[in-house]
């Protein structure tokens, strides 16, 4: 929570606008924005979400999961940006024998380049088109069994392997619209337990229109393709297949140099492999820009 | 703003010093093989004193069944039952194949392993008699010939009345399904640990049978049936009353 409320503190004694940095006022989250040399943003975020995975009274697992996502992102130049973001993870994982376990550990280290490929002009662009690339790396713990074997991935609080990732981004700020469509696809290598995660494809399409300069309201849709994981070189029934999310946002000026996040999101088509579903997920967070 | 960002980093390293994990166990029902101890011989009913030599069983996978699927699991057990690799643990079966070789056996429980059933009400067990693959514990130089046969015997046969001494070998290669009843539901509805004992009598394997008489076939078919009957789930108060 301290981490939560820092941005807002760090904030606390300046008044300068932010967005009106970049000479667009369109409010952004981190990795969303607009690359201005110098421009740097921390952020804090939660992120909740539910999982099942296996047959109700047969070997149904349900995960609860509630992330706090720190991130700082850094842009050199007019066209680069660079961010770290370090989440914190708890998991309550129920099993069907009426087993729990509650694990607070840290996950994976996120670290993103965004590069600004195509921009129609200089200053307070309205297109933007950028290439994004990325690695997860394997900070997180790995949690043990009493006999000291590494326990599935569903226990641990990241895949703790080196993930590639690559992508692309456009943006669009026509104020008081904006749009933003993104397509990041993660490489996970073999990592905790002998397991490697899903290569996974994400596509972000999202709308936002902003009546006022201190509030805006989003729209969007997430899909997520998912390939085979494999454990021990077995493939893992309840992995792979397809889910889109519908999403509805918030995101305002409580601030002038913080925005703050709403997101919910609710799956709308799921086709995943085996027997897995998704829940609702909540989003809420706090942008600081330095 | 340099002040402000050494504690953006301090934050982040902050998150990586976060850990701590709490289990709480569930439902837990421990298995284990009880073979009886083996006698220097062992009388039949028939009249006949078999001596053995070897006498090697494989247990494949053990499998809860319960009581309300009872009928259904049943019908399961008719299905012909197919050899093929251990297939992984679920929460309500075992599922690493063991050699129990029953000349070592003194009585004493083999440990099986540990099954985490959702709650319910059970009723008994499904045990699948197999041939060993490569991944079965105690497969032994001694013990390769288990990974064609799910029953191996061998030693020699005395008719009481005669004294004449026959070898005897028997190789059940089949898949053998047996279905054991507790003599009371398992019922679990909260966290428990739980032990269920999977008792082998082998000296009841020869009864029924004339070696004089009955072919090799014969007697190989009356030693399958005896062996799926010598199976039998003890639960722990039922061993106290004993």
């Amino acid at each position: 929570m301290a981490a939560l409320v820092a941005p807002l503190w760090i904030a606390a004694e300046v008044s300068a606008c932010g967005t009106c940095s970049v000479g667009d006022p369109t409010l952004t989250i981190v990795g969303f924005e607009q690359p201005k040399a110098n421009r740097v943003r921390t952020s804090a975020t939660l992120r909740h979400r539910n999982d099942s995975i296996g047959e109700t009274e047969v070997d149904k697992l349900t995960l609860s999961e509630q992330r706090m996502e720190l991130a700082g992102a850094y842009s050199p130049t007019d066209r680069v940006s660079l961010s770290l973001m370090m989440p914190v993870v708890h998991r309550l994982i129920s099993e069907v024998n009426l087993a729990e376990a509650s694990i607070w550990a840290p996950g994976d280290l996120d670290f993103r380049v965004r590069g600004v490929i195509w921009r129609d002009r200089k200053f307070a662009p309205r297109h933007l088109v950028s290439l994004i690339g990325g690695l997860e790396f394997p900070t997180s713990s790995i949690e043990y069994d009493a006999n000291g074997v590494p326990l599935p991935l569903e226990f641990q609080a990241g895949t703790g392997s080196w993930d590639p990732i690559a992508g692309a981004a456009y943006t669009m700020f026509s104020d008081p619209w904006s749009v933003y469509v993104s397509s990041v696809a993660i490489f996970p290598t073999t990592g905790i337990a002998d397991t490697r995660a899903s290569n996974s494809f994400r596509q972000t399409a999202l709308g936002q229109y902003q009546p006022w300069s201190f509030l805006g309201f989003q729209v969007g849709v997430e899909f997520r393709i998912d390939g085979p994981g494999y454990i021990g070189g077995v493939r893992d029934p309840n992995t792979g297949g397809h889910i889109t999310y519908g999403t509805l946002g918030l995101v305002g000026l409580p601030h002038d140099k913080v925005v703050m996040h709403v997101t919910a999101a609710l799956p709308l088509i799921q086709r995943l492999d085996g027997t897995h579903t998704e829940g609702f997920a909540f989003t809420a967070g706090l942008v600081y820009e330095i | 703003m340099r002040s402000r960002l050494l504690i953006a980093i301090a934050l982040l390293n902050l998150a990586s010093l976060v850990h701590c994990m709490r289990v709480t166990d569930g439902i837990e029902v421990d298995v284990a093989y009880q073979p009886k101890a083996t006698p220097a011989q062992i009388r039949t009913d028939m009249g006949y004193r078999v001596a053995l030599e070897r006498a090697l069983i494989v247990l494949g996978k053990v499998e809860l069944i319960r009581c309300d699927n009872f009928v259904a699991d049943l019908r399961g057990l008719l299905a012909p039952a197919r050899a093929r690799a251990h297939v992984l643990d679920t929460p309500t079966s075992l599922g690493v194949p063991l050699i129990i070789d029953l000349m070592e056996s003194a009585g004493t429980p083999e440990f099986a392993g540990t099954m985490k059933p959702p709650p319910g009400r059970y009723c008994g067990l499904r045990v699948l008699g197999m041939p060993a693959d490569q991944d079965a514990e105690g497969l032994t130089d001694e013990t390769l010939d288990m990974m064609q046969n799910s029953v191996l015997i061998a030693g020699q046969v005395e008719d009481e009345s005669t004294g004449e001494e026959t070898p005897l070998l028997a190789r059940i290669w089949e898949v053998l399904d047996c279905e054991v009843r507790f003599d009371r539901p398992l019922v679990f509805d909260s966290p428990v640990l739980e032990s269920v004992s999977i008792q082998i009598d082998h000296t009841s394997w020869f009864d029924g049978i004339d070696f004089a008489l009955q072919d090799s076939n014969a007697v190989q078919q009356q030693i399958t049936e005896n062996v799926r009957s010598s199976l039998q789930a003890v639960l722990p108060l039922a061993e106290a009353d004993l």
